[in-house]
């Protein structure tokens, strides 16, 4: 009984916080195709396109030199960092990984699907690192980063 | 074995002739005789055998003691760059391209208006070689608009010029040379070289005779152009260089010659020798081979050299300080022509050939190309951040490619604002000349590659290095670090915190009483934190510091990147504690941004035959939060727009956001600036070597040479992206209490959501409508 009344409480409390949560729409959202989150310029695509060709062949260290002369060229771009930091995650350099998905994320205001994909990355060198309790923390931001 | 056996043979003749008593004797000496001469072909052999040994090793082993070449960062051309044709000429200059109607040959160019067409070198970097490439350029509006390879398939991406050569680090013995593969030498050098040192030399092995007897007979003949010894005898020569002429040693090299040809051949042979002639001095350092002596006397390749100068470099080989071209001309004119003339005597070139070549003139460069570096601060960071991981000795003799991150118009900038305004500080404040010297060290602020260093205001002077090694008080260039400490987390002070500036004592035992004072002499009672910063108040400085604790802001320091002296007294929180350039530009490089990323020189290692030995990546990690982050930056800018760093607003547009801080100490005995914009972290001394006072505040010298500096550059602004969890408050500054646009003495600051003050100032819009809109904010941050 008392606990046909919690759970009833539970749901309430639920569609509660369900009801704050999504403001109910006056339009339906449009529904965005996937785009490249943040494009490269044509300076640097060729050297992005063959540093994810090198990775792909499980040649690290020269992809991650290619995207580092990208980022001579776009500084700014959030994607290049990303992908810098996804290969020293595969490298197992966890801080590395960590520091590159931070600082993507530092120049990606706005890219929510580039921070989900930097947290996820920051979870699991920190993961790797034994930094449970931050990898979660990283996880659930993921988590948070709007659809 | 023959001549024993006559020998043997006569003996006993003789011993027929002898009583028979003495025949065991005889017979005792004959077995001396032949255990010894045993012994002599058994030493004999051993000798030769030791010879074979010692020849075979230093031509397989390491022929070359090979220098480590150092060069710049390469530049990347891409439609959208932003540069001029007039910069791309430069930087074409500077890495020695030529210029000619029409760019066939590697290495030239041609300039019209707003096109550049050129034809690049072929050149290995780290990811493979880019062969040479005939590119035309368009510019506009001061970008490439276009780059596009000619004869090939239309527009261009991307492309890297081959980087300048910067230096090299030199084996004990100061050899420099380029080596040349025997495919890549003109014949009409190989032409030369055999005709006038050793023409029969494909016939012979290793030692001629007839050659011997020829040179005998020439030099009694008074026709002395030939000496007797083969190129390999010369060769072998040269490799164990001494001045001893014994018949020793004749002999040694005779047999080492004979060893060499039987287990080389003669292409072989032929191309050691090349390299490894010895073409005379350039200061301390020994010019080798060919292919050095053509760029140090030619400027050029050696695949370019023409018939005269070709016949010049073999001319040389006879005497390379007798025939010097640059001290020596006539001589050495005269033994070039002699050269051609034995050339045309033998058949190798005609008539028509030697007419031509005969009346050019040597064709030598005034003022040969740099053996030393024009940037040695810059390489002595490169030195010491290699010997991290290399042994000296591999440095200097295993011809490695070091490809570093100077950006040479970075490094010109620096040097000219700092030998440029040295000079005019000296002149404005009447102080004696050349008492003053400095230090500037400019890296990226996105990467923190070091694009310049200086290390003195003669920047081709090789010795102390300033910013590397001079270690001065930095004054209040380290206070950053104590506002950092207050404003991270746990957001303890805001930017508009009151600080207290009024008199401060300390006692503590065991040390001096310490009384900061503020540079005006003056107390300023309550101020924002951020005009503190602003300002350089000391006293409101010390006590934030004090109040945070020592260690905790030395563990800021070191978090930053900068380790702190130990023990940290009161006085470190005023900079007392000193450091040099490149420490400092750690700290600023971490300050840009938040990230720690450590100033590196260097980008790659490669072998000497272009396989990549070793890299340097790029290594960042997060040290502050974004939203700390943006408050210092902000407070940084503010001592720009209108705290001691005013001044650049003489040199740099408000618009880029500059950031940075001004560094005064005791007496104006060092004067720095510190900061960045949006692409560049620089850092800049100003003092005296004997450490007297030199007069200048942090604003009043350093700033200038950095304003100076970031002018004459490509500056992008300061951009912050802001960080989520930060809001913009309206503050009145006089009481660091909330206000808003339109009322007396306010400033929009950043404050981390949640800690902006909640007091209003009596303008601040009616009472009511305050208490709403605030009521609003509370539910809605």
């Amino acid at each position: 009984m008392r606990r046909l009344l919690v759970r009833t409480l539970l749901v309430m409390l639920a569609g509660l916080f369900a009801g704050c949560a999504v403001r109910p729409p006056v339009a339906p959202p449009p529904k965005v195709p996937e785009v490249e989150v943040e494009p490269v310029g044509p300076a640097v695509a060729p050297l992005l396109r063959a540093a994810r060709e090198l990775a792909s062949a499980g040649d690290l260290e020269p992809a991650g030199a290619h995207l580092e002369r990208a980022l001579r060229i776009e500084p700014r771009n959030p994607l290049l960092w990303q992908e810098l930091a996804r290969i020293r995650l595969v490298q197992g350099l966890y801080r590395q990984a960590e520091g590159m998905a931070a600082r993507s994320n530092s120049l990606a205001a706005g890219h929510s699907q580039l921070r989900r994909e930097n947290w996820r990355i920051i979870g699991r060198a920190r993961n790797a690192l034994g930094d449970h309790q931050g990898a979660k923390e990283a996880f659930d931001l993921a988590g948070q980063q709007p659809p | 074995m023959k001549r024993l056996f006559s020998r043997s043979t006569s003996s006993g003749k003789r011993s027929a002739r002898r009583p028979a008593r003495k025949s065991p004797r005889r017979f005792f000496g004959k077995k001396i005789l032949l255990a010894g001469l045993l012994l002599a072909v058994l030493l004999a052999s051993g000798y030769v055998l030791h010879l074979d040994f010692v020849i075979r090793e230093r031509f397989e082993g390491r022929r070359f003691a090979l220098p480590a070449r150092v060069y710049a960062r390469p530049l990347e051309l891409y439609p959208g760059l932003q540069l001029t044709a007039a910069e791309l000429v430069e930087e074409l200059r500077l890495l020695g391209y030529r210029e000619t109607a029409s760019p066939r040959e590697p290495g030239s160019y041609r300039w019209r208006e707003s096109r550049v067409t050129l034809k690049t070198r072929d050149f290995t970097f780290a990811d493979g070689m880019q062969p040479a490439t005939t590119l035309q350029v368009d510019f506009a509006e001061g970008r490439v608009a276009r780059l596009e390879r000619v004869g090939g398939d239309g527009h261009l991406a991307l492309l890297r010029l081959d980087p300048a050569l910067i230096g090299g680090i030199y084996p004990g013995n100061n050899e420099d040379r380029v080596l040349v593969r025997l495919s890549e030498v003109p014949q009409r050098v190989l032409d030369a070289l055999i005709t006038v040192e050793d023409v029969r030399f494909y016939r012979h092995r290793g030692v001629d005779p007839r050659g011997l007897a020829r040179a005998l007979v020439m030099t009694l003949s008074g026709r002395s152009l030939q000496g007797g010894s083969t190129l390999t005898q010369q060769l072998v020569k040269n490799f164990f260089l001494s001045s001893e002429r014994t018949v020793r040693r004749k002999l040694n090299e005779m047999i080492m010659a004979l060893l060499l040809e039987i287990h080389y051949s003669k292409d072989e042979i032929l191309e050691t020798y090349l390299n490894e002639v010895y073409f005379g001095q350039d200061g301390n350092r020994a010019i080798h081979g060919f292919g050095l002596a053509s760029a140090h006397f030619f400027d050029k390749p050696l695949m370019q050299i023409d018939l005269s100068e070709a016949a010049l470099l073999v001319g040389m080989l006879k005497g390379p300080s007798y025939y010097s071209p640059r001290r020596q001309p006539e001589r050495a004119l005269g033994r070039r022509n002699l050269v051609l003339a034995s050339m045309a005597e033998a058949g190798v070139i005609d008539d028509q050939q030697l007419l031509a070549a005969r009346i050019l003139p040597l064709g030598v460069v005034e003022r040969p190309p740099r053996g030393t570096s024009p940037y040695p601060a810059f390489l002595s960071l490169v030195h010491r951040q290699l010997r991290e991981n290399y042994r000296d000795q591999d440095l200097r003799s295993e011809g490695l490619q070091i490809f570093t991150t100077l950006d040479p118009w970075v490094q010109r900038a620096a040097e000219r604002a700092l030998v440029g305004r040295l000079e005019q500080l000296e002149s404005n404040w009447n102080l004696p000349a050349a008492s003053l010297q400095g230090a500037v060290l400019v890296s990226d602020a996105r990467n923190g590659e070091v694009q310049a260093v200086v290390g003195g205001r003669n920047p081709r002077y090789e010795g102390f290095n300033r910013a590397l090694d001079a270690r001065r008080p930095v004054g209040s260039l380290i206070k950053p670090a104590i506002f950092l400490t207050a404003l991270q987390p746990p957001h303890r002070y805001t930017l508009a915190s009151l600080l207290d500036d009024s008199p401060l004592l300390l006692r503590q035992p065991g040390t001096e009483d310490w009384q900061p004072q503020n540079y005006d002499k003056q107390f300023h009672g309550p101020v924002p934190l951020y005009r503190v910063l602003a300002q350089s108040y000391n006293v409101s400085t010390a006590r934030l510091g004090l109040e945070l604790g020592v260690p905790e802001v030395q563990q800021t320091l070191r978090r930053l990147g900068v380790e702190p002296e130990r023990p940290g007294y009161a006085a470190s929180l005023l900079g007392t504690d000193a450091y040099t350039v490149l420490e400092m530009a750690q700290l600023y490089q971490t300050l840009a941004g938040g990230f720690r990323i450590s100033p590196r020189a260097i980008r790659e290692v490669l072998t000497f035959d272009g396989r990549p030995l070793q890299r340097y990546p790029l290594a960042v990690e997060q040290v502050i939060d974004g939203p700390t982050s943006y408050l210092l930056t902000t407070a940084l800018q503010r001592v720009v727009t209108e705290g001691t760093g005013q001044g650049l607003n003489r040199y740099l547009p408000e618009a880029l956001g500059v950031a940075g801080k001004t560094g005064t100490t005791d007496a104006l005995r060092d004067s720095w600036f510190a900061g960045f914009t949006g692409n560049r972290v620089a850092v800049v001394w100003l003092g005296r070597d004997d450490n007297q006072p030199a007069g200048l505040t942090g604003a009043g010298g350093a700033l200038t040479v950095w304003g100076e500096l970031m002018a004459a550059l490509k500056q992008e602004p300061v951009l912050l992206a802001m960080p989520e969890g930060i809001e913009h408050v309206w503050i009145e500054s006089s009481s660091g209490r909330r206000s808003a646009a339109g009322c007396p003495d306010v400033v929009k600051l950043p404050f981390v959501v949640g800690t902006a003050p909640a007091e209003t100032a009596s303008c601040a819009t009616p009472r009511e409508k305050g208490t709403v809109r605030r009521w609003f904010e509370r539910v809605f941050r």
